[in-house]
């Protein structure tokens, strides 16, 4: 029997014996009323969209279609768009976040002018560089932020050293750049070589294209580790199958990700894993997408297999490439996971996102990393327009034959 | 349309008609307790728990743990209003009773007869980590001293005497270089044994008693900082950082791998199977005279925004008692010795007569607001690049001291 004033869950116990946990279920109970309450606003937002749309007589499809995106577009803005909107707020202050609220700051552009602050000091050749001559940043903030050496150059009997208010920023940045330029062009060829190859008539295609897309499958942090293991400096297989060079050479085992100089090659190589994936699914699928006439037609004027390739594959897929590469920019600038699970040296390992997550969270400034997120996003815009703008120069879209110079005309 | 209206709305009134969940508890209030316990630290917490559940009746307590990215995770339920009641903080945390997340509990302890209630009982270097500002934020739980543990066998073959607590750093940096042969390793350092141990020990420290200075161009300070920077992944005595990411830290030990080891009193590296391992405090300070050591200290404190204040303090003060008969060492003077500690924990009997031995010489930290970017400074700009033998101490002292001193005067 149900004791009084028990749940209506409880209603299924059997034979007197409650199934599960009570405390269980009574921790749970304020998480399940949110759960529904959650299902039912949503419902009622529906309904009323709905109602609302008609009134303003919209057609019956119509209405309904806008109706059934409500909840979507209840998340977009609750998950997203607002928290997007409160961190350029948040970067015009100074907040961790145990805090109730944030607190104002005397120059609101602090954040912006900690992350961004640069300037040349003067030293002697043979002088050492004391950080108390670099000085302090200007604006009035709630830290003292100090300039620091970034790098320096010697001309003459003067060395200028070239100092940042954030050195670990410029860095990351830097750093993340350096990553970019190098592991997109690598893995687009990479990718286009084994689309090629899955685009061969043999025996059994399928089979390798499902094999090949196989790591794509695989979860980001495992693949990391694996790679971890794969860079281990004395039991590791990369290291164990260079043994040979090494011992020929005399020098010591490289220390993949431990080594600073070697950080962003161990990122580029472990990136190079992404060859195998979506990018080589999406460019296959262009690749079928070509003509076969187009490909007839130069063979019979007398076109090699090279000059096939560079005048009628390359031009014909550049809109994937193009694709390909826009994702590739914005993905690359972003890289997270597999920083996460692979420790590196704060001052020369740090990639741009794992930066902004440690100012974040273990470091107490969010007003800061927000501050710093924008800024970043501003970067990865201008990136990707560029990307874009080049994009005239080198994407041949087939639509576009028909346009007259300067233009479409009707 | 009308119909689905209905649907919505009859769905809204059961709802709301839902009894509220008190079948059992109907009086009980809920308090939460976040740990970072693993499972089977949590299977024995929770016994712990259910003693105290059982023994009152006024609320009860519901164990969440989250052993993985413990204090991320913690911080943004804090930040989301939906933080438990009670917490596990180490030290390095607790100053977040400055950003007004934690409970001050010390009118409660002030009308508090028991004695795990009384300041006095705690050992004045754990009582400091959380008798903060003008007020207490927490019970620490425990304080476990860093001793010495080596490896019987490894000192046989090698012909070398057994660690005693007299001896000097000098004479203990001797021994692991005699130690160390391509089968193992004298001693093994990665940062930790926390640095501090060195630097107490040599009569400096990283922060001034008022605060506003930090001295860590002390001769004192760099001397330790310096030593320290020699043994580090120096193959003479020490394993070189690629061979500890690959070996594992302390299953080095564990593998016979390296004969002397800097852990925790409660580690479990003296019932390896197959190794004979004991146990001594850490050498003598130099300056000290004393086997200064540092403790890893613990609290659990009291969320500032917790619907149930008095609920919470006595569930914090019930379980902390427990606690106290089961994680070793106990912070309380009263409970130092050796019959507590083998009662709390019978697998240390072998070797409880010396870690008891080196409770009286244990210290945590001086906090103060802005202590993890004081950390974070004093790891980034001094320690590290010292270690890894980027510069001597000496040479990154003076502007560590500056940046240090910038995070001071920030607060």
């Amino acid at each position: 029997m149900q004791e009084r004033g028990a749940p209506l869950l409880y209603v299924w116990n059997q034979g007197g014996q409650t199934m599960g946990d009570p405390g269980a279920f009574n921790s749970y109970y304020p998480t399940f009323l949110r759960y529904v309450g959650t299902a039912l606003v949503l419902a009622l937002i529906i309904y009323l969209t709905y109602k609302g749309l008609r009134k303003l007589g919209v057609k019956t499809e119509a209405a309904t279609g806008f109706a059934l995106i409500t909840p979507w577009l209840v998340g977009r803005i609750l998950l997203t768009a607002f928290p997007i909107l409160l961190s350029f707020y948040l970067g015009f202050t100074e907040y961790n976040i145990l805090w109730d609220r944030p607190r104002s700051l005397e120059d609101p552009l602090f954040n912006y002018k900690r992350a961004l602050s640069i300037k040349i000091v003067t030293f002697d050749k043979d002088e050492r560089v004391s950080i108390a001559r670099l000085g302090q940043l200007g604006a009035a903030g709630p830290d003292v932020v100090r300039y620091r050496e970034l790098d320096s150059f010697v001309i003459g009997d003067k060395r200028y050293v070239i100092a940042a208010s954030d050195i670990y920023l410029l860095k990351a940045i830097w750093l993340t750049l350096r990553y970019a330029a190098l592991s997109i062009p690598l893995g687009m060829a990479g990718a286009l070589g084994v689309a090629l190859l899955l685009n061969q008539r043999v025996k059994g295609v399928g089979y390798w294209r499902t094999l090949y897309y196989l790591p794509a499958v695989l979860p980001a942090a495992a693949v990391a580790l694996l790679w971890f293991w794969l860079f281990a400096p004395n039991r590791g297989l990369i290291n164990w199958a260079l043994g040979p060079i090494y011992s020929l050479t005399g020098s010591e085992p490289l220390g993949w990700f431990t080594d600073k100089d070697l950080v962003l090659p161990s990122f580029v190589i472990m990136s190079l894993w992404g060859v195998f994936g979506a990018n080589t699914v999406i460019l296959l699928a262009g690749l079928k997408n070509i003509p076969p006439d187009l490909y007839e037609a130069a063979s019979i004027d007398g076109a090699g297999t090279l000059v096939k390739f560079r005048r009628i594959t390359i031009p014909m897929l550049s809109p994937t490439l193009f694709y390909t590469l826009i994702m590739g920019v914005i993905g690359a600038l972003q890289l997270f996971t597999e920083q996460a699970f692979i420790p590196t040296d704060r001052a020369d390992g740090w990639f741009v996102n794992w930066f902004l997550y440690n100012e974040a969270f273990n470091f107490g400034r969010m007003g800061y990393a927000s501050a710093v997120g924008w800024l970043y996003a501003v970067l990865i815009i201008a990136v990707t327009l560029i990307v874009f703008r080049s994009s005239t120069a080198w994407v041949f879209y087939e639509g576009a034959r028909e346009r007259e110079p300067g233009g479409a005309k009707a | 349309m009308l119909r689905i209206a209905r649907v919505i709305v009859l769905l809204a009134v059961i709802v709301a008609l839902l009894p509220a969940p008190s079948s059992s508890a109907q009086d009980k209030v809920t308090i939460r307790i976040t740990t970072w316990a693993g499972v089977e630290e949590a299977a024995e917490l929770q016994l712990i728990i259910d003693e105290v559940n059982a023994s009152q009746d006024t609320f009860q307590i519901i164990h969440e743990p989250k052993p993985a990215d413990y204090y991320t995770v913690l911080q943004t339920a804090l930040a989301g209003g939906v933080g438990p009641d009670l917490m596990w903080l180490d030290q390095d945390h607790m100053p977040w009773a400055w950003e007004g997340v934690l409970l001050d509990i010390s009118e409660f302890l002030a009308n508090d007869e028991r004695a795990v209630a009384d300041p006095d009982d705690y050992f004045p270097g754990v009582w400091q980590t959380v008798a903060l500002s003008d007020g207490v934020y927490g019970l620490p739980w425990i304080a476990q001293p860093v001793v010495l543990f080596y490896n019987k066998g490894i000192f046989d073959e090698m012909g070398v005497a057994y660690p005693t607590p007299d001896w000097t750093w000098d004479e203990f940096r001797a021994a692991a270089v005699a130690l160390t042969n391509e089968a193992h390793y004298g001693f093994t350092l990665n940062g930790w044994p926390p640095p501090y141990i060195w630097i107490w020990g040599n009569g400096g420290d990283i922060v001034s008693a008022d605060l506003t200075q930090a001295p860590v161009d002390d001769p004192a300070v760099v001397e330790a900082v310096q030593f320290y920077a020699d043994m580090i992944y120096n193959v003479e005595c020490c394993p070189s950082q690629e061979t500890i990411a690959e070996e594992g830290f302390g299953e080095m030990f564990k593998a016979g791998r390296v004969a002397m080891f800097m852990g925790g009193a409660a580690d479990d590296l003296d019932r390896v199977e197959g190794l004979d391992v004991a146990v001594s405090a850490v050498p003598k300070g130099n300056v000290t005279g004393e086997n200064t050591t540092f403790a890893w200290i613990a609290a659990t404190a009291i969320n500032a925004n917790t619907a149930y204040p008095e609920e919470a303090y006595e569930a914090l003060v019930l379980l902390t008692e427990g606690i106290h008969h089961w994680k070793i060492v106990s912070p309380r003077i009263s409970q130092a010795n050796v019959e507590h500690l083998v009662a709390s924990e019978p697998r240390k009997e072998a070797n409880a007569a010396d870690i008891i031995a080196a409770v009286p010489y244990m210290r945590g930290f001086t906090l103060f607001p802005g202590f993890s970017e004081f950390m974070g400074v004093l790891w980034g700009d001094y320690f590290n690049p010292a270690f890894s033998g980027e510069d001597a101490a000496e040479a990154l002292a003076p502007d560590a001291r500056i940046l240090l001193e910038d995070v001071l005067a920030s607060q």
